[in-house]
């Protein structure tokens, strides 16, 4: 997908070179668009909540937000060329497709924390991988459905029942969390130091290899970005 | 259980007699042992109950947790539109009041996520597939009334064909109340 779209842009801006500088489709952009389709996935793949990517999104809903006034103040102007009017149908063809990318990525990181949400709240490490809309956003949900329960069932109980071991509140004994040995698609993007199953059992991955193992042994190596998950 | 008239505790209570009276008669009693061992069946029933009591708390708790999930989907494939699952019949009849209750709340704090993001772009909109055109026609399948579109309101009248421009009605395709015309 992206270098079919590089190639389109590569071509718009041969045939249109210099007319309307205001609006355009940079190199730069482009590349900060790949990089958010690749932690899109490695996101959807991962069984754990990778760290928040905060500059790359704010990079690019600065570009979606300075596209779209540009869009709208050219669309304003009834003189525009017909050339114009392609070149404002590519932008805002450009904007949907970022946009897409944007809304997958924090939705696939909402599915999970939603998921994980009650996880979440005990637990400091996680915490740091989320943005504050994020935390915040566990916080209210696992307090909505620990609530959910409680109206449902626990109130309708005798209070020794809801209020086990003299815990105020009642505490779940299930609180879903990741599941780290789930098996992930990985591919090395450049060559990697050894992974160790266990005492004779280890294995280097050399760029370009992909291979399917528990998420936990390449968990490091995606953090810093030698692999990608498939 | 097996006793079924019968408290718990009414054993016990009938063994701290035991000892009262050899205490009082200053005698030693016959060992009872037919009250010992049904206090010690007792026993285990009760261990039995409590796992049974921590059981029937999962068993709630997943059944709970799973609908939950259940009507996040829900949430989610119609676009994060909640009138449209609460005034749908079908489902309300299968909705606990308290689980009405959870959407409303779990709709508000979608919501406020979403205000994060409300000057770039919805983030409740559709991402089954990506982008193809930016215009689609569409064919309308309920009157859904005005709609504010980037060509101004159209008022959607069932039966009228449409092109208007993806982003602003893809919810509506959702919906239901428009279809795409191929």
């Amino acid at each position: 997908m992206a270098s079919a779209s590089a190639s389109a842009h590569t071509s718009t801006r041969a045939r249109l070179p210099s007319a309307a500088p205001d609006i355009y489709i940079p190199e730069d952009e482009e590349s900060l668009v790949s990089q958010l389709t690749k932690h899109w996935l490695n996101e959807r793949h991962a069984p754990d909540i990778l760290p928040a990517q905060e500059e790359l999104l704010a990079s690019l809903l600065d570009y979606i937000r300075r596209q779209s006034d540009a869009v709208q103040l050219l669309r304003g102007q009834p003189s525009a060329s017909e050339e114009e009017h392609i070149r404002i149908m590519l932008v805002q063809m450009e904007v949907e497709r970022v946009k897409f990318i944007v809304r997958s990525y924090v939705r696939t990181r909402l599915y999970k924390i939603e998921k994980f949400a009650r996880f979440i709240m005990g637990d400091a490490t996680i915490q740091t991988r989320l943005t504050t809309a994020e935390r915040t956003h566990a916080q209210k949900h696992a307090e909505l459905t620990d609530a959910h329960f409680y109206n449902s069932v626990l109130q309708s109980l005798p209070e020794t029942q809801s209020h086990l071991d003299d815990t105020p509140i009642f505490m779940p004994p299930m609180i879903t969390k990741p599941d780290e040995s789930r098996p992930v698609f990985v591919h090395a993007l450049r060559d990697c130091p050894p992974i160790r199953f266990h005492e004779d059992l280890t294995l280097e991955m050399k760029r370009g290899h992909i291979s399917l193992m528990p998420y936990s042994f390449i968990e490091q190596l995606l953090l810093r970005g030698d692999v990608e998950l498939i | 259980m097996s006793n079924d008239t019968r408290q718990f505790g009414d054993l016990a209570t009938q063994l701290v007699m035991e000892s009262r009276r050899s205490t009082q008669t200053d005698s030693l009693l016959k060992y009872n042992d037919s009250l010992v061992r049904a206090l010690i069946r007792e026993q285990r029933d009760l261990e039995k109950a409590a796992e049974a009591l921590e059981a029937g708390m999962d068993e709630l708790q997943a059944y709970h947790s799973h609908r939950v999930e259940r009507l996040r989907d829900l949430y989610w494939a119609v676009g994060g539109a909640l009138p449209h699952i609460l005034n749908n019949q079908d489902i309300r009849s299968k909705l606990s009041p308290h689980e009405v209750d959870y959407l409303r709340q779990y709709n508000s704090f979608v919501m406020e996520f979403r205000s994060e993001f409300s000057h770039e772009l919805d983030i409740t909109a559709s991402i089954t597939n990506p982008p193809k055109d930016l215009n689609v026609l569409v064919h309308v399948v309920k009157n859904c009334g005005v709609i504010q579109t980037e060509l101004g309101s159209i008022d959607f009248q069932k039966g009228q064909r449409f092109m208007v421009r993806r982003a602003d009605i893809e919810h509506l395709i959702v919906q239901g109340y428009l279809e795409e015309v191929s």
